[in-house]
């Protein structure tokens, strides 16, 4: 009797010590995330105050309403979508059908065509910045959508193909055996027998590639310069009254609204993003 | 089959050739035209174009700014990556641990992956702040008056950066780790218990050497990252104090895009690719041995 009272004492200090652990981190997590949403519903005058009010007394949407108007807010958001949008829908046919060249096709020059895609994976922003830059000048492609989608969908190609190819990797060939029997032809096997299978794959990459593209904030800072989005207007705020070298107002505000769509996303297709990560480890 | 044998060999590369151009040219073209800039002299402001042959590699190890980049480089590497071993496996147990808040945590660890750095970094700027910022405000609830300006001082400056580096990326880090453990059946654990095994026995014995060569394995791209990180120093202290928290990303882009002196970025720029190659090279050989 006591042994067993002993073990449940145990057992409960044990599930004290893991609720502990888990409110610490999701304090640690939410609670800057919180303090970011707080902020932008906070007048701006009453940012300067100490302690801070972490329940706010005037909720206002002043600093939204300052962004539509004076910043432009819906054509940065326009821009982002018709961008990543457009990026979405490219690379993943593009990748889709390189993925199947590389995995039911097999030769020496198509393996160190892969091995080459996998390896750029390894080359930074930086050192190829400056020389694409002058390039993309050169041939007219600087500050439009085509150039930035190019160049968007650049950035995602690598962690897709590596995806997308091991999937198709799995997908058994008697399947299409069995209907090129039945007189498929070529495309018809890749789009209507693989490409079908293969969904579950593409829910995924375009899950976390939507991610990346919102966060891709490199490229758009370089590469364009009329064509605003969203992650690079957070840091070309302009300043109202004594901000102290932060619009903290604005910025919390326009930080909202990218998080926003990143965190219902991310409560959505908590089990997507999961499996992508796992598979592709894939920086956002 | 309906496409004849020699019609067929061109069908895969059909495929893959758009993918392969478009990657060729957004990496394979520009590496080329940085090695080969690295070796001229160009200003854009003063219109000046020579070949200087190695004179700008000789020039870097001269440049106290450069000097202090790599200083802080290193120690930025090195110090995230030590907290983000320790830390991040720390934090895969606790994602690993069977209760009901499981599948809500492992959300939320999402949520700072998923973030943009600049994001991070414009609200650290502020929440870095001495009077308005939420982590002195944190502190003097429990120290009143305490004051203390971390964005001016080297010292908590670069501090906070590889702090905010680790909110980032820790999260990232840990599921990674997670997904190493996932693969250890409980069978090995309940053997152990068996056995007489207490936790931390079997954490030492049994956990730690089946994710080591996982952890191993992460950290290869983990250091490249690091080397390249750019947005949060950009958004965060825009490599201040001085030059105190410029990161070698950092120093490049502003020497390529704002000071537009061509020649020297990319001479910068092939130090770092070679220095990041040469690491994943010697790892890959280090990982090749450590499986055999």
């Amino acid at each position: 009797m006591k042994d067993l009272n002993r073990y449940k004492i145990y057992k409960g200090c044990v599930a004290a010590g893991r609720w502990f652990l888990f409110a610490v981190v999701a304090f640690l997590i939410l609670f800057p995330v919180y303090w970011i949403f707080i902020s932008s519903i906070t007048p701006p005058g009453e940012l300067f105050k100490t302690p801070i009010d972490y329940i706010p007394d005037h909720p206002t949407l002043e600093s939204y309403k300052f962004l539509i108007e004076n910043v432009g807010l819906f054509d940065k958001i326009g821009n982002t979508v018709l961008i990543v949008g457009v990026t979405l829908v490219l690379s993943t046919c593009l990748c889709a059908m390189a993925a199947y060249g590389f995995s039911r096709f097999k030769s020496k020059a198509i393996s160190i065509a892969f091995a080459f895609i996998i390896a750029t994976m390894l080359i930074p922003e930086v050192v190829t910045a400056r020389p694409l830059y002058e390039f993309m000048q050169k041939v007219g492609l600087y500050d439009t959508y085509p150039g930035l989608i190019i160049l968007y969908v650049s950035a995602v190609i690598p962690f897709t193909v590596l995806i997308l190819k091991n999937f198709v990797g799995e997908i058994p060939l008697s399947l299409e055996e069995a209907a090129s029997i039945d007189g498929a032809t070529f495309l018809q096997r890749l789009f209507l027998v693989v490409l079908p299978l293969m969904k579950p794959a593409i829910a995924t990459v375009c899950i976390i590639n939507f991610i990346t593209c919102l966060n891709n904030f490199f490229t758009p800072l370089y590469y364009s310069n009329g064509i605003q989005v969203l992650s690079v207007s957070i840091v070309q705020l302009p300043l109202r009254d004594n901000m102290y070298g932060v619009p903290w107002d604005l910025v919390s505000s326009m930080g909202w609204i990218i998080l926003l769509p990143i965190i219902i996303f991310v409560a959505i297709f908590e089990k997507q993003i999961m499996d992508g990560i796992m598979a592709g480890g894939v920086k956002a | 089959m309906t496409i004849s044998k020699k019609s067929m060999k061109w069908i895969p590369w059909i495929l893959i050739l758009p993918v392969v151009l478009i990657r060729g040219f957004t990496t394979l073209y520009p590496i080329c035209a940085t090695l080969k800039n690295s070796l001229f002299d160009i200003k854009v402001l003063s219109g000046v174009h020579e070949f200087v042959g190695l004179s700008n590699y000789v020039n870097v190890f001269k440049d106290p700014k450069i000097l202090t980049s790599i200083n802080f480089t290193l120690v930025f590497v090195v110090v995230s990556m030590v907290f983000h071993v320790v830390l991040g496996v720390c934090l895969a147990l606790i994602l690993n641990m069977k209760f009901k808040g499981r599948r809500f945590l492992r959300t939320i660890v999402l949520i700072p992956w998923a973030m943009p750095a600049v994001v991070i970094g414009m609200a650290a700027k502020w929440g870095f702040n001495n009077d308005y910022g939420l982590i002195n405000d944190f502190i003097r609830r429990f120290v009143p008056g305490f004051q203390f300006n971390w964005l001016i001082n080297t010292g908590s400056a670069r501090a906070a950066v590889i702090a905010m580096d680790l909110w980032k990326d820790l999260p990232f880090f840990a599921i990674l780790v997670l997904s190493g453990l996932q693969f250890i059946s409980s069978d090995i654990y309940e053997a152990a218990k068996v056995d007489g095994a207490n936790s931390i026995q079997s954490f030492f014995r049994i956990t730690l050497p089946l994710i080591t060569k996982n952890v191993i394995t992460l950290c290869i791209p983990f250091t490249l990252w690091r080397l390249t990180t750019f947005d949060l120093v950009y958004a965060m202290t825009s490599g201040g104090p001085g030059e105190d928290t410029s990161l070698i990303a950092y120093r490049i882009t502003m020497e390529a895009f704002t000071n537009l002196n061509v020649g020297y970025a990319s001479t910068l720029a092939v130090m770092l690719f070679i220095v990041m190659a040469l690491f994943s090279w010697f790892n890959i050989r280090v990982m090749n041995k450590l499986g055999d």
